[in-house]
């Protein structure tokens, strides 16, 4: 059977959305950055659209991240999507650490 | 529609937990808020007449700017023509001084007016700061702490209310349909508040979720940028190096580039330049208006950049109707949450969703100590716990004393005159918040439910009484502002009563019960 699902793990929970999906919010941000050839993030149009970009992304992973039974599945799951999403930035070369 | 019922209690629980934990800061922002939709209504009325000269003639400006340049060289690495003046924008020419290296101390703006013989007049009084006070009360969400403190504290309130809104938005879900026009009024308050809390949420549903996630971006998008820069680069915030111009070619009169202005853009009205000459010799012309079809950038205006030698629009990327889609995508988040768009409709509907707001985040705070008395009851608890007692007491004291301290120190702007400043305001407010919240405290919440509503009313009578009081000093204009306070002392007082009958009808166990209520003759 299926665990019920309960906030009272919601610290695991919360930290998970928070944190992962904040890295979920920046590779939304940076896979338009990598497509749409912005280099530079203050000044120009496209790139305070990617900044905007993060704040919905972030606040509805942090809202849905209770949808996860357990904490572990939290962490898990967010990590898999950052895994697949930052793929694709890393390969096309926008990052620039 | 049907949800898995431990979906809906659990987040029936967040609901709750989010709403108590982020609902008084919520309503600081709200009610404050609203009233910025006037900001410029409350500057006028709120500013004393300028000791100024009436300001020249535009024609007559480039003489003004010559003498100022000649008294204050310092003016000259920016300084605002204003094109449109009245008691809140008392000068043809003022300028910025900041008395440090900090980028946030707050700068001193000089006012520059011709007398009437052709001196040069300087002035460091301006208009009122207390609209200025307002706002940022607003935006810090009522946090007397320096802007760096306040804004991340701001950011997580703003995390918190968007976790509400999807939150309650799925507890309300399943009943939708059939509690939607659903006001159950009558002997059972606690249903006809979540009545009123949900009807006004699901109302105005959009306008709060762009309220959450506009303000996340206000509070963190140094931190969004900082974190794109780590990873994506790019993140130098340094403007392009100017090119120095040998010997410059004369500026355009302000009278020419609005000629200019016109030819290019004839449905932007234009209402300051901001002009900049700097030791570098790059000169930078920035105009800032209003344009009736399309939305602006900033809270009140949209900018353009113009060439200060030809007067042609350069910089179009924050222009009312010469942007991009992108620009325009980005214009729009701003403008939705200052609602600077659609004119006096919208700003009419924004003050009052504001008030709404307000409203919401306070029946949420009732309807969640009434459940936890309920909760307490079942689990054989005769009286309220210290916890719940406070909370009621701090949902009593704070609205009231929110509403009450914004009162005073608006109307304190008249017989402060040109000497207010924004920390006597500031005082000013927090006294009279503080002490409603202590007398909240002190009284219990039922008692002091129905006094502090008729004290908040008493408070927004002060406004127009200041108005009266001090009008050989300050001649009366803008009556909206007096008319709007003696609409909300009615709305207090009316509440008050009600408070008052439901003191002495609700259950004795309840925090809302007060014997004294009973006494005074009111019948359960």
């Amino acid at each position: 059977m299926k665990p019920q699902l309960t906030a009272k793990n919601w610290f695991g929970k919360v930290s998970a959305g928070l944190i992962l999906g904040f890295l979920l919010a920046l590779g939304a941000s940076g896979l338009f950055r990598t497509l749409g050839g912005v280099d530079e993030a203050f000044f120009s149009t496209r790139g305070q659209f990617s900044m905007w970009m993060m704040a919905p992304v972030w606040a509805l992973v942090v809202s849905l991240v209770f949808l996860f039974r357990t904490s572990l599945r939290a962490w898990g799951w967010l990590a898999l999507a950052n895994v697949v999403l930052w793929i694709p930035i890393f390969a096309l070369g926008g990052v620039k650490l | 529609m049907k949800l898995p019922t431990d979906l809906i209690k659990m987040y029936k629980e967040i609901h709750g937990w989010v709403g108590i934990i982020s609902g008084l800061a919520l309503f600081i922002a709200f009610f404050a808020g609203a009233l910025t939709m006037f900001e410029d209504h409350i500057q006028r009325w709120a500013s004393p007449p300028s000791a100024l000269a009436a300001p020249p003639p535009l024609e007559k400006t480039p003489e003004l700017v010559a003498k100022v340049l000649a008294a204050h060289p310092e003016a000259k690495e920016g300084y605002t023509v204003h094109l449109v003046t009245d008691s809140a924008r008392p000068a043809r020419v003022s300028w910025d001084v900041r008395p440090g290296e900090d980028d946030h101390a707050p700068p001193v703006t000089y006012y520059a007016s011709l007398a009437p013989e052709g001196s040069l007049q300087v002035e460091t009084k301006g208009p009122s700061p207390v609209a200025q006070f307002i706002d940022v009360l607003h935006q810090q969400v009522g946090l007397p702490f320096e802007h760096e403190v306040a804004m991340p504290i701001m950011g997580a309130i703003a995390m918190l209310y968007f976790v509400a809104i999807v939150s309650g938005l799925v507890v309300l879900l399943p009943s939708l349909v059939s509690d939607l026009f659903a006001m159950r009024l009558g002997k059972n308050v606690k249903r006809m508040w979540l009545d009123a809390h949900n009807l006004l949420g699901i109302f105005s549903l959009p306008f709060h979720i762009i309220m959450a996630l506009t303000a996340l971006v206000f509070a963190f998008h140094d931190q969004f940028y900082g974190a794109q820069g780590l990873a994506f680069g790019g993140a130098e915030r340094e403007r392009p190096a100017a090119v120095a111009q040998g010997e410059a070619p004369p500026m355009l009169t302000p009278v020419q580039m609005v000629e200019r202005l016109r030819q290019q853009a004839p449905d932007f009205t234009p209402m300051v330049l901001d002009i900049s000459e700097r030791r570098d010799g790059s000169r930078n012309v920035r105009v800032g208006g209003l344009s009736e079809r399309h939305a602006v950038r900033g809270p009140t205006m949209g900018y353009g950049a113009i060439d200060p030698v030809t007067g042609e629009l350069t910089g179009k990327d924050y222009m009312p109707g010469h942007q991009d889609g992108w620009s325009a995508a980005v214009t729009s988040f701003f403008t939705l949450h200052f609602g600077a768009f659609g004119g006096e409709p919208i700003r009419w509907s924004y003050f009052l969703l504001g008030l709404a707001g307000a409203f919401i985040f306070y029946t949420g705070n009732l309807l969640w100590i009434e459940s936890r008395r309920k909760r307490e009851r079942k689990a054989g608890a005769v009286e309220q716990t210290r916890a719940t007692r406070v909370l009621g007491a701090l949902t009593v004291g704070v609205p009231t004393g929110t509403i009450a301290g914004i009162a005073i120190t608006l109307a304190a702007a008249k017989p402060l005159g040109a000497g207010a400043t924004e920390g006597l305001h500031s005082m000013i407010f927090y006294t009279v918040f503080l002490a409603f919240v202590a007398w909240a405290m002190v009284r219990g919440a039922a008692r002091s439910g129905y006094e502090l509503a008729f004290a908040a009313a008493i408070a927004m009578v002060a406004v127009p009484l200041s108005s009266l009081a001090f009008m050989s000093r300050h001649p009366v204009s803008i009556i909206g502002v007096d008319a709007i306070a003696l609409l909300l002392c009615g709305g207090l007082f009316m509440a008050g009563r009600a408070a008052q009958k439901r003191a002495a009808a609700t259950p004795r166990d309840s925090v809302w019960f007060s014997s004294r209520a009973v006494a005074e003759g009111y019948p359960a």
